[in-house]
């Protein structure tokens, strides 16, 4: 007999039927169904959904860590750097991390304040913000910066303190062609220009290297996974930009801007006529491209001044934008009378005019539609002149009576082709175009609509548009169908990217010229090219002829627009005068527009394209055909007289050697032997100027300083100058007595060794070239 | 095998009540398998927290949870053996005793509760914390065990058959509420539901209970926002998913991106303070990511067995309250089971039910093996031929 355990309970019995008929139930919800369904439910999240899961757990455990690829180099055409890229450091405190290995506070806000030249208190508080594990410190930090806080992270096994990768934008030319090159902001991404444009080849596709981590954003411990996609840097870029070209006329426009106290910036474009590729782009003013958001002295002056902070903010950022807007691509203006060009070359075209057409000018002409009659810049009028006088004149009457020769009709038609405007199918509607240009914030035309244009009772638009009035383009519009009226009548598609290559050296892309249409025959474009060389080439009757550069062919067209609406609105007077050349005349390769806008009067020089833009085009065109390799033909004139080596002759042989070179002689000094020159061997300067050869003593050498000669005419210039032991050569083919010095190669108040010689150009002053036109 | 329970009650000379030398194997196995599982699941989805310690409590020790974990399986395997010899006449004596000591804990909580999450369940003997509740579980097993085997044929009337297990009920839940303890409650009156209909009472009271549950679910919802919230919560996670819906949209993340196999043991990267609670209540989340459908398929398998093998330890015994014990802790095992994972499926609103034998926690884990200790001893008093 078994032992009865002590607990057991005498009553005891079993479960009845009931209860066994009930368990089972329980048994079959609890231990089958209750599973079926959970199974189901898994089923549905892990099998059914689990790539939507996984999607939305992926996106919050991966970060994408910044790999930054190289940004490409920018280039000019000659391989001249304009933007480079350098890998920097962002130095950013954990301070989580701080606090979880107990490392120093005081140490490590010490150490970066004196690294990093920060606020140590600042430092403190940060390193003090223990729930995050990301605070920024510094952005954008050099190289040797970065290498000094390792060390310091080393030599104290300091795990608070972080870096990661960045990549920062240097330009070495400063604000040389900003606008064209743009810049990027902080995170790399271009904003302006060509970095704008060419961003996504630029930036290069960013290195993925995604990194699994916890809700903190730090590491994983152990199971880290890590997907390192390799990212490709940056393509770098060619530009059509010539740096030196560019520097040429930034140096010309400044001087313009400063000489004829223009208020309202200055721009100026040059495309090779052939091709479209676009070798300057400036508009003034620039800004630094390495300090994008800085502006002048002035505007912090205004800032200081305003009175409540977003006032401050108002003029900081209109001051911004107006630094960084490319006048020449994203202002349109009516380009007024440079516009003849288009006018001539479809009335050439056409055929309605030949050289052999004569126009009256009576100082004005009555147009239907138009209640007063349209008046042409010289009141008196210019009286009977064929179509290249016209021209050279740039007559308004006679440009009203070709465009209504070519008629409304055909006049738009040309219009559209050149570029100018593009038809949408309404007629009514205000038509606009662009040229297509890779660069960002392109603006368009505006165009009167067809009806409105193209009118039978009202031809006034006609007859306004005739010389480049009542309608508005772009210089970029302007200068590109212009190329095309000499360069064979091929309209191009401007450009300013080349190449691009791979960072391996491939070529990614490579720009093919881009012929948009034939609009002119060849040999109507080589009439136009003719005409428009007497514009500058003729002395006596070309409106252009202070663009003209002893020993190079050039033609070209000047322009003085009003600002019509600006008048129509606040009764103000005011102009962008203008000047389109191109050169060689006879084989035209690039051509240059410059425009100013809202010269002053208190410049004293009289407000029109041929007095302001085509001096300036000239003395452009001065240093950029010899830099591009044009060799000028001069005359015996222009071309001076080449200073004989007169040391250790004798004084009668160097006054035989003078003579042939058509110079004069002063001595100074007794003796026989030459022992100095001035100015010496081999310089060129005007014939008639007065060689100084020192017997018995040596030259001096105190320097001199340069006279302001602008206003006087050679002779006058010639004299002031020798007297300082200076030398003069003039560098144009303007001969009148009207001809006054308008440009000097140094600037007045500048020291300079006895001896030196100073190039000048000439403007003419002749009543009859003083016009608005 | 079949018996005649009518035969039984009348203490046939023919089959005795006796002990028998071993406990169920099977179940024993199953215990240890889940236990095993449950431990190093703890480890793997706890040594983030530990490490990056956000509550500053591990001191960056990445073992620490696990450590802990590891000492209470050892020590709930210990407990496990001792209620396992213990005999079911024991459990019977003590049973309302103990329901009175439960009781008076339940009324200390709501005053010297550790308060934790704006509710006060744990009751804190230094670094020792228990949660009452996990023992008013058991006492309600083994007192509602005790009163059917003494009521007997009266559990059909109301006096007898309800009014008795209403009243602990009410007393219970009344202190959980103070608490208040949602979970917990829901768990007790299904348990004590589960324990009267194993007991015989009538199918009619099932009906009018369910009734009045509607009922209170109704006045619930509309009279608590922290309920009616839980609720929209519930149905539309994803429309705050980082506030109200933060929780269970990590834990979907973390089942979902599980997939057919898993990220693979200790390569879950939901744990890494993604999901909240992810070595507490939302273990089976991690458990899905690591080891997929395929695991946690396998896992819910094995509670199935260990349940059903419950059952079928009850169905076994010879005496009446062995019979209910078992099978009311079995049931409780099972709703544990079934509500910690509906919950982190959401298939049900989001609320904190651990899962036994997983989810980290000394004092419920040790309290869950003693449990099936007391399973074991049941197994023991299987009628056995002479």
């Amino acid at each position: 007999m078994r032992k009865q355990h002590k607990f057991s309970v005498p009553e005891a019995s079993g479960p009845n039927r009931q209860m066994l008929r009930r368990t089972l139930l329980l048994m079959a919800v609890c231990g089958a169904a209750a599973f079926a369904l959970l199974l189901a439910r898994l089923y549905k999240l892990q099998i059914l959904d689990h790539e939507l899961y996984e999607q939305k757990a992926l996106e919050q455990q991966l970060r994408q860590a910044p790999t930054a690829p190289a940004r490409g180099d920018i280039c000019d055409c000659r391989g001249r750097p304009l933007a480079l890229s350098a890998s920097v450091d962002n130095v950013y405190l954990s301070p989580a991390e701080i606090r979880q290995y107990g490392e120093d506070r005081e140490l490590i806000a010490r150490e970066l304040s004196r690294i990093l030249e920060l606020d140590y208190e600042d430092l403190l508080e940060k390193t003090g913000q223990t729930g995050s594990w990301y605070v920024t410190v510094a952005r954008k930090v050099e190289r040797e910066t970065a290498d000094e806080i390792r060390a310091f992270k080393n030599a104290y096994g300091i795990r608070g303190v972080r870096l990661e990768p960045d990549s920062k934008r240097y330009y070495p030319n400063g604000s040389l062609a900003c606008h064209l090159i743009g810049f990027v902001g902080m995170d790399n991404t271009g904003l302006e220009g060509v970095e704008a444009q060419y961003d996504s080849a630029l930036r290069g596709s960013p290195g993925k290297s995604l990194r699994s981590t916890n809700a903190y954003g730090t590491e994983l411990l152990f199971e880290s996974f890590e997907d390192y996609v390799p990212g490709e840097d940056g393509c770098s870029a060619t530009l059509t930009i010539d740096a030196a070209v560019q520097y040429m006329i930034e140096k010309h426009l400044r001087q313009a801007l400063a000489d004829y106290d223009i208020q309202n910036g200055a721009g100026a474009i040059c495309m090779d006529v052939n091709t479209g590729a676009i070798l300057a782009m400036v508009s003034l003013d620039g800004y630094d491209l390495n300090a994008f958001l800085d502006v002048s002295d002035e505007v912090r002056a205004r800032m200081a001044a305003a009175e409540t902070e977003e006032e401050a903010q108002e003029i900081l950022d209109a001051a911004r934008a107006r630094q960084w807007r490319n006048k020449a691509l994203s202002d349109t203006y009516e380009p007024g009378s440079t516009f003849k060009i288009i006018t001539l070359a479809m009335a050439l075209e056409e055929g309605v005019v030949d050289e052999h057409s004569s126009f009256y000018c009576g100082g004005s002409v009555s147009v239907k539609g138009r209640t007063s009659p349209i008046r042409c810049w010289k009141s008196g009028g210019h009286g009977s002149q064929d179509l290249t006088q016209a021209v050279q004149h740039s007559c308004n009457a006679a440009f009203v009576n070709i465009g209504l020769r070519v008629g409304p009709k055909r006049f738009y038609d040309y219009c559209e082709a050149f570029g100018l405007l593009k038809r949408t199918g309404d007629p009514d509607e205000n038509l606009s175009a662009r040229t297509g240009i890779d660069l960002a914030g392109e603006s368009g035309s505006i165009w009167w609509s067809e009806n409105v244009f193209c009118s039978e009772r009202n031809q006034s638009q006609l007859a306004a548009a005739s010389f480049g009035q009542t309608f508005t383009v772009t210089p970029l519009q302007l200068i590109t169908a212009v190329s095309c009226c000499v360069n064979g009548g091929r309209l191009m598609q401007p450009y300013v990217v080349q190449s691009l290559r791979a960072p391996d050296g491939t070529l990614r892309y490579e720009h093919e010229p881009v012929v948009v249409r034939q609009v002119l025959r060849p040999e109507t474009s080589a009439r136009v090219r003719r005409i428009l060389e007497q514009v500058v080439g003729d002395p006596k009757e070309g409106t252009g002829r202070n663009a003209a550069v002893a020993g190079y062919r050039i033609g070209g067209k000047t322009g003085t627009s009003e600002k019509v609406s600006l008048e129509a609105r606040t009764g103000q007077k005011e102009y962008i005068v203008s000047f389109i050349g191109f050169a060689p005349a006879d084989d035209p390769q690039i051509a240059l527009l410059v425009f100013l806008d809202t010269p002053s009067d208190r410049s004293g020089i009289y407000i029109s394209g041929g007095q302001m833009a085509a001096p300036v085009v000239g003395n452009m065109l001065a240093d950029i055909l010899p830099y591009l390799g044009y060799e000028p033909e001069l005359s015996e004139e222009e071309r001076g007289s080449a200073v004989p080596k007169l040391e250790g002759k004798e004084l009668t042989e160097a006054a035989a050697l003078l003579q042939k070179e058509g110079l004069r002689l002063r001595t100074v000094g007794e003796g026989e032997i030459i022992r100095a020159q001035l100015p010496p061997a081999g310089r060129r300067v005007d014939k008639d100027s007065q060689v100084i050869v020192y017997l018995g003593t040596e030259a001096p050498t105190a320097p001199q300083t340069v006279p302001d000669l602008s206003g006087l005419n050679p002779e006058q210039a010639r004299e002031l100058l020798e007297s300082r032991g200076l030398f003069l050569h003039t560098r144009s083919p303007l001969a009148d007595a009207e001809s006054k010095i308008g440009y000097q190669s140094v600037k007045a108040g500048t020291l300079l060794s006895p001896g030196a010689v100073i190039t000048v150009t000439l403007i003419s002053t002749d009543d009859s070239i003083l016009g608005r036109y | 095998m079949r018996y005649d329970s009518a035969r039984l009650a009348g203490s046939s000379p023919a089959v005795t009540l006796r002990r028998r030398a071993e406990f169920d194997g099977d179940f024993f196995l199953l215990v240890l398998l889940l236990l095993g599982i449950g431990v190093l699941m703890v480890f793997s989805a706890s040594f983030p927290r530990a490490y990056y310690d956000p509550s500053g409590v591990t001191g960056g020790r990445a073992w620490y949870y696990f450590v802990r974990q590891l000492i209470y399986a050892l020590l709930g395997l210990g407990l496990l053996l001792l209620c396992a010899r213990l005999p079911m006449g024991f459990y019977r004596r003590w049973a309302f005793p103990f329901l009175g000591l439960t009781l008076v804990l339940l009324a200390l909580v709501p005053l010297i509760g550790v308060k934790a999450n704006g509710s006060r369940r744990w009751l804190g003997v230094g670094s020792l914390t228990v949660q009452p509740s996990e023992l008013a579980k058991l006492a309600v097993i083994l007192c509602f065990s005790a009163m059917i085997c003494r009521y007997r044929e009266q559990m059909r009337s109301f006096r007898r058959g309800i009014l008795p297990f209403l009243g602990i009920l009410a007393a219970i839940v009344g202190l959980l509420v103070l608490e208040p303890h949602f979970s917990a409650s829901v768990i007790i009156l299904a348990l004590g539901g589960c324990m009267l209909f194993l007991g015989g009472a009538g199918l009619g009271w099932f009906a009018a209970a369910l009734g009045g549950l509607g009922g209170g679910l109704f006045v619930l919802l509309t009279f608590f926002p922290y309920a009616s919230s839980r609720i929209n919560t519930w149905r539309d996670p994803f429309s705050s998913p980082s506030s109200e819906g933060y929780q269970i949209v990590q834990s979907l993340y973390a089942i979902g991106s599980g997939g057919l196999t898993g990220l693979g043991l200790g390569a879950g990267r939901q744990k890494y303070l993604y999901l909240p609670e992810e070595h507490n209540d939302f273990i089976f989340s991690v458990v899905c990511e690591e080891l997929g459908f395929l695991g946690a398929a396998l896992i819910l398998l094995l509670f199935a067995l260990l349940i059903l093998r419950g059952y079928r330890i009850a169905l076994g015994c010879e005496d009446r309250f062995a019979f209910l014990v078992c099978a009311g802790i079995t049931t409780l095992l099972a709703l544990q089971v079934f509500l910690n994972v509906a919950v982190v499926t959401n298939l049900l609103p989001c609320t904190g039910i651990s899962l036994p034998f997983f989810s980290y926690g000394g004092t419920a884990l040790l309290i869950q093996m003693g449990e099936m200790g007391i399973v074991l001893s049941a197994s023991r008093e299987r009628k056995e031929r002479e």
